[in-house]
C-alpha cells in the first residue's frame, strides 16, 4: 500500500506546534533549574554523616530513582490533589514530578562530585579556619561542579525527553499538541513524524554537546 | 478536614494490579529478548560495516536515543499501521517500540565494551591466525560482554521504568490497571500510591541486585569503573 505523504496540515498548524514546542522548553527549563538547585542540597545531605540528614534524603532519592517518572507525574496529577493544600493543574503536576525526579538524579551527581574531591582540600580549607558551610561553598563545590557538567548536561537531555510525558496529563507541550492536531486532521503519519523530527532537532544538538564536552574534559584530565 | 484513607478497596482489586505487573514484566522481558541481540547487530554494523551501512545505522541509533520514547510509541502505534497497512495492537506496538528503542541503547553499550578492549588482544588473535569474525566471537566479545554486564542491567531497569508508557496506548500494564481501578472506585490517592509502591518494591529490588553485582565485579576487577 502506497501512502501519499502530505505535510500541508502540519504546516497549517505551525502556530499550535510552536506553542507546544515553547511549552516543552519552558517546562524543561524550569524543572532543570529547580532540580539542579534542590539536587545540590539533597546531594549534600546524602554526603552528610549526620543521620538526620542522611536517611530522609536517601529515602527520597531511592523512591524517586526507583519508580517510573510517568507514575510520579500521574500520582501528582490524580492522587496528590486529594491531600494537597493548593490547586494542582497539569503544569504544576508535571513540574512537581519532573523537578523531584531531576532533584533525585542530580543529587547523586552532586554527591559523586563532592566525593571525588581530594580529602586534602577539606583539610586545607579547615586549616584556613573555614567552617563546614564555607568549605563546601568556596572550596569543594566550585571544583566539584566543573567535573559534574557533562553529567548535568546528560540530565538535561533526559529531562527534555521526559517533558513529553506531560502530554499524558494533557499539558499542552509538543507531544500533546501533535496528538490533538492529528485527531482533528487525521494525519497521524505526518504529524507524529514531524514531531519526532522536532524533538530530535531539539535534543540531538544537546547530546552532541555532551559528547564534545566529555571528550574535552577527558583530554584535560 | 482530614482525608479518610481507605486501602481496603484497593486490596479487593489487588489481583488486577498483579495482572498489570505481569504485563509490565512481559513487555520488559520481550523487549530485552529482542533488544539485546539486535543491539549487538547494530553495534557490529556501526563499528565494522562499510559506510553505506555504517552511516544509516548510526543515524537510526542516534534518532532512537534522541527522541522521547512516547513519540516513538505513538509513531509505531498510530502512524506505522496506516503507513504499511498492517494491524497493530497495543501489545505488538509496545514490544516493537521498546525492542527497537532499547536496541539503540544496547548498541552503544556493546560498542563501548568492544572498543574498550585493548588493541593488543586483536593483534594477538591475528598473530595466531584468527580472522576478524573469529577474533570478535572468541576473544573480544567474551571479554567485552563481561565488562558490560553492569551497564546492561542498569539499562534493563531503565527499560522497565520506561515501559509504563504502554499504558498510554491502553496496554494493560500496572499503571493502566491502577488508572482503571481509580476510575471505578474514586480512590485515586490510595490506588496510585499502592501502584507506585509496587513499582518501587520491584525496581528497588532489581537496583540493589545490580549494585551488588557491580560491587562484586569491581572487586574482582572484571569491570572498568565509570
Amino acid at each position: 500500500m502506497e501512502h501519499n505523504w502530505d505535510f500541508s496540515a502540519v504546516f497549517a498548524n505551525k502556530a499550535l506546534l510552536l506553542m507546544g514546542l515553547q511549552n516543552t522548553v519552558i517546562l524543561g527549563a524550569i524543572c532543570l533549574v529547580l532540580g539542579l538547585f534542590f539536587g545540590m542540597f539533597v546531594g549534600m545531605a546524602r554526603y552528610s554523616r549526620n543521620p538526620v540528614f542522611y536517611w530522609p534524603s536517601t529515602a527520597f532519592v531511592e523512591v524517586f530513582r526507583n519508580t517510573p517518572v510517568l507514575v510520579q507525574i500521574v500520582w501528582f496529577f490524580f492522587a496528590f490533589p486529594i491531600i494537597s493544600p493548593f490547586d494542582i493543574n497539569a503544569f504544576t503536576a508535571a513540574t512537581l514530578g519532573l523537578t523531584l525526579n531531576t532533584t533525585a538524579f542530580s543529587s547523586e551527581i552532586y554527591r559523586a562530585g563532592i566525593q571525588s574531591i581530594d580529602k586534602g582540600q577539606w583539610e586545607a580549607a579547615k586549616a584556613l579556619g573555614m567552617g563546614y558551610g564555607e568549605q563546601m561553598r568556596r572550596i569543594i563545590l566550585p571544583q566539584a561542579v566543573k567535573r559534574m557538567i557533562p553529567a548535568f548536561m546528560n540530565r538535561a537531555v533526559e529531562l527534555m525527553k521526559m517533558t513529553s510525558l506531560a502530554s499524558v496529563i494533557a499539558y499542552g507541550e509538543l507531544m500533546h499538541q501533535a496528538k490533538t492536531i492529528s485527531t482533528i486532521e487525521f494525519n497521524p503519519i505526518e504529524m507524529y513524524t514531524a514531531v519526532a523530527l522536532l524533538f530530535f532537532a531539539l535534543i540531538y544538538p544537546a547530546a552532541i554537546a555532551v559528547q564534545h564536552f566529555e571528550k574535552r574534559l577527558a583530554a584535560r584530565g | 478536614m482530614g482525608y479518610e484513607w481507605d486501602f481496603g478497596i484497593v486490596f479487593r482489586d489487588f489481583d488486577l494490579l498483579m495482572l498489570g505487573l505481569i504485563n509490565t514484566l512481559k513487555v520488559t522481558g520481550l523487549a530485552l529478548l529482542f533488544g539485546v541481540p539486535l543491539g549487538l547487530i547494530l553495534a557490529l554494523l556501526r563499528l565494522y560495516g562499510s559506510w553505506p551501512i555504517r552511516i544509516p545505522v548510526g543515524v537510526v541509533i542516534e534518532f532512537l536515543r534522541s527522541t522521547p520514547p512516547i513519540a516513538q510509541l505513538f509513531w509505531f502505534f498510530f502512524a506505522l499501521p496506516i503507513l504499511i497497512g498492517v494491524e497493530m495492537d497495543p501489545f505488538r506496538a509496545s514490544v516493537l517500540t521498546f525492542s527497537l528503542q532499547s536496541s539503540a541503547f544496547f548498541a552503544e553499550v556493546f560498542r563501548g565494551g568492544i572498543v574498550s578492549i585493548d588493541r593488543g588482544q586483536w593483534e594477538a588473535a591475528k598473530a595466531i591466525g584468527m580472522d576478524r569474525n573469529r577474533t570478535l566471537r572468541r576473544v573480544i566479545l567474551p571479554q567485552a560482554v563481561k565488562r558490560m554486564i553492569p551497564a546492561f542491567l542498569e539499562r534493563a531497569i531503565e527499560l522497565m521504568k520506561t515501559t509504563t508508557l504502554v499504558s498510554t496506548i491502553s496496554y494493560a500494564d500496572l499503571l493502566y490497571q491502577a488508572n482503571s481501578i481509580a476510575q471505578s472506585t474514586y480512590r485515586s490517592l490510595e490506588v496510585f500510591s499502592i501502584a507506585a509502591a509496587i513499582y518501587f518494591v520491584v525496581i528497588f529490588a532489581c537496583s540493589i541486585g545490580v549494585r551488588r553485582i557491580e560491587r562484586y565485579m569491581a572487586r574482582t576487577g572484571e569491570t572498568t569503573a565509570h
